[in-house]
């Protein structure tokens, strides 16, 4: 089986972590957010992953290359030259997918994390009979997305309804999608939507199904998603595999601390953390729902919550660092200082506090 | 010049509870005056300063609190610097030269040679044995203390203009439009006893008026719906002005420090001149430590000897801790004054704030305040017993007694 991950454009709303390193090369949990999804691929047996990508592929080929062998699969790059919207990469990428088994194809939005139940998957696709299948997750509020009208029983989709002013349903695309290889006769090599072009007419023919995704689902493409995503990873984790979780009396709820991670004295730690490899978080330290890239200082006495720590950037004594901080690589906050929502670019020092939330160019 | 026996009072003026209310919520606690600054009460402040004026006999506070609430002080004090203090209650606010002239046969009981007249809410070095060389010198019936401030604030003050050559005050006008001088009352003064003629001659002068029972479009200014009663003097306007440019009153300037004590925030600036002062007069009040077995301590810090700080808390610059307070583990503290029993759990932050009576902040917590000190919500103040809870944070806000907060504030006044 093959798979094709729509990695996209230069993933602004990720900002300004996407400034020093690509999105699906951005960490989550400690773990590039691509990889999580190649793992779940690999385990189901994918043996050929496709990234349609717009930007930098020799950035990601070097990083993948490594991968290819860690995780044994064949990854390989398909580079639009200019913006083919959801579909239009799937005709671009073509050749890569069709083989000669004519079995069905994944095709993933690469800012969406979940379980990933491809098996499941797959024997929905088989049982329905239909042309493709697609994950759909129910959200509190379904007047915000584009809803998926289907049969209850079947999973039979009828229709799509963008953004919704009265309640059609509160089921929404959740970007995992399993394809015959016939839905690529479908596609045009040019700007293209899946979720507005194809999908229509694939339900208007009866052949498209939607499943209920069981367990979580994020899709994590802007800060403040990125850290209730690690909050639903950490709690299906817990349940997967706890001995994965870090504990003991200075940690709360599901942490994640990487083995080359060193935690000092009277440290606070907890819920819903993630401390990256190489970090260094010394003592009297309070951390809550954030995430420390690599490398990361967090110093005496700091208070750390609602937050993402860039690569290699520090944190002063008695700083406080909350409410959808985001600091990108290499920013240093000194010592006392309060960061209330500030968003900080690469390379820059923070010597007086930031009060309410705003951008540090 | 005065022989070396002549005796010297001073008074202190010290307002009363329907003043100050700028002051609040500190004020709602405690008289104004009684509020510590550098780990001393306001008024304590002059009061020491006045132990450097020769022959120094009596030291009066006049004001309209109850006496009860200054009495615990009085006694204290007088014990304290071997000078007799002594509390006299107005029955009502009379104008500062009303309040003096109202005790003018105690002021004068020992047949004092000067009065020094104060009021308690400015923060300077009052430099008295040198005003009252200077005013011997000059040979009037007093001599004010002026300070040169930039031209943008002189308006909210006294301003005035002296001679450049005999520091003769030619003009004084209170609170201008347009800008007059650069040079401003301070609030420190020294008269010889004719100044209680002075005071008498306008109470005279406005009884007169009164029997006419029409006001006068200066009387009118001040008081929209009713004429001031004759025995409320205020001495600016009544006093200083008319007196101007007759050779009676003449000027001293100060080259050190000067601020009016009206707000919260302007107290945390004068915490800070005094612990300054502190440097030069009294260097055993100011605590010392590098975190081994003591906390570090950064610039000038106060510390009560019944206060308890953790060696690993950090303090300074700046920080006044009162009696009873506890400070934990890993605390940081800058800039800010904590009162009696106020307690700063494990890794709490406090900047820029003061923190009210029994008050407790939670472990991780911050309470931040701007730091601009003349802004409404410059500084962060917390009322009497407000509990701030663990992690949360206090920013820019007033909070009045009694209160818990769970949640993050800012820029908030908590009723």
């Amino acid at each position: 089986m093959k798979a094709l991950i729509l990695v996209g454009g230069f993933g602004t709303r990720l900002r300004p972590l996407t400034l020093s390193v690509p999105k699906p090369l951005v960490e989550f949990a400690n773990k590039p957010m691509i990889l999580h999804q190649i793992e779940a691929l690999k385990a189901i047996g994918v043996t050929e992953v496709v990234l349609a990508i717009n930007y930098q592929p020799e950035v990601m080929m070097n990083f993948l290359k490594e991968f290819e062998e860690k995780v044994g699969i064949k990854i390989t790059c398909s580079q639009e030259t200019e913006p083919l919207g959801t579909a239009g990469p799937l005709a671009l990428a073509k050749d890569k997918l069709i083989d000669d088994s004519g079995s069905p194809f994944f095709v993933l939005n690469s800012d969406v994390i979940s379980d990933y139940p491809f098996k499941e998957m797959i024997e929905f696709h088989n049982a329905h009979g239909g042309e493709a299948s697609i994950m759909v997750t129910k959200v509190d509020e379904p007047s915000k997305y584009g809803v998926v009208v289907m049969e209850e029983a079947t999973g039979k989709v009828e229709r799509f309804v963008e953004k919704p002013k009265l309640f059609v349903g509160n089921k929404i695309n959740a970007g995992i999608y399993l394809l015959n290889p016939s839905v690529l006769d479908r596609i045009e090599l040019k700007p293209t939507s899946i979720e507005k072009e194809i999908f229509p007419k694939i339900a208007a023919e009866e052949k498209l199904y939607a499943m209920t995704l069981p367990g979580f689902w994020m899709d994590i493409g802007q800060p403040k998603d990125y850290i209730t995503g690690l909050t639903l990873y950490l709690d299906s984790l817990r349940k997967k595999s706890p001995s994965k979780l870090a504990s003991g009396s200075n940690i709360v709820g599901n942490v994640l601390v990487h083995e080359t991670a060193k935690i000092g004295e009277g440290c606070l730690i907890g819920p819903d953390v993630a401390i990256g490899p190489g970090c260094v978080i010394e003592s009297g330290v309070r951390l809550s729902r954030c995430t420390m890239m690599r490398g990361v200082r967090i110093k005496n006495h700091a208070c750390i919550s609602s937050s993402i720590i860039g690569w290699h950037s520090t944190v002063g004594q008695w700083a406080r660092v909350e409410n959808m901080t985001i600091l990108g690589e290499d920013v240093h906050v000194g010592d006392e200082v309060y960061s209330n929502g500030g968003v900080v670019l690469p390379h820059k020092e923070i010597k007086s506090s930031i009060l309410k939330p705003e951008i540090v160019m | 010049m005065g022989s070396s026996d002549e005796k010297v009072v001073a008074v202190i003026m010290v307002g009363g509870p329907t003043k100050g209310t700028r002051f609040r919520p500190l004020s709602l606690n405690i008289p104004k005056p009684l509020f510590p600054l550098a780990g001393h009460p306001m008024v304590h402040h002059p009061i020491n300063a006045c132990k450097r004026i020769p022959n120094l006999a009596q030291i009066y506070l006049v004001g309209f609190y109850e006496e009860r609430e200054f009495a615990l002080y009085v006694s204290s004090i007088s014990n304290e610097l071997r000078v007799p203090v002594r509390y006299l209650k107005e029955d009502k606010p009379h104008g500062s030269a009303g309040g003096l002239y109202k005790f003018r046969d105690l002021i004068m009981e020992d047949s004092p040679s000067h009065i020094f007249l104060l009021n308690c809410d400015v923060c300077c070095s009052f430099p008295l044995p040198e005003m009252l060389e200077a005013h011997r010198s000059y040979g009037g019936i007093g001599t004010i203390l002026v300070i040169k401030v930039s031209a943008e604030s002189a308006s909210q003050f006294g301003e005035l203009v002296a001679d450049p050559v005999t520091n003769e005050l030619l003009h004084y006008t209170e609170k201008p439009e347009t800008f007059v001088s650069d040079r401003i009352n301070c609030g420190v003064y020294i008269f010889t006893p004719e100044i209680f003629t002075a005071i008498q001659d306008v109470s005279t002068q406005r009884k007169d008026r009164a029997n006419l029972r029409r006001m006068s479009s200066f009387e009118a200014l001040q008081s929209a719906t009713r004429s001031l009663p004759a025995d409320f003097v205020r001495l600016d306007q009544d006093i200083l002005s008319p007196l101007a440019g007759k050779k009676k009153l003449y000027t001293y300037e100060t080259m050190d420090y000067w601020e009016q004590i009206k707000t919260p925030g302007m107290s945390l600036k004068c915490s800070a001149l005094y612990l300054g002062h502190y440097r030069h007069t009294s260097p055993h009040l100011l605590a010392i430590g590098d975190g081994t077995k003591s906390a570090t301590i950064i610039g000038d810090v106060y510390i009560h000897p019944s206060a308890k700080v953790h060696p690993t808390a950090k303090l300074g610059p700046n920080v006044s801790i009162s009696a009873n307070a506890r400070v934990g583990p890993g605390a940081r503290l800058i800039s800010c004054i904590l009162l009696d029993d106020v307690e700063v759990k494990e890794n709490g932050v406090v900047i820029h704030s003061i923190v009210g009576w029994k008050s407790s902040i939670g472990r991780w917590s911050r309470v931040q305040g701007g730091g601009d000190y003349n802004a409404k919500l410059g500084i962060t103040i917390l009322g009497e017993s407000v509990a701030v809870e663990d992690e949360v944070v206090v920013i820019n806000s007033i909070v009045l007694p009694n209160k818990t907060l769970n949640i993050s504030v800012q820029e908030e006044i908590i009723l």
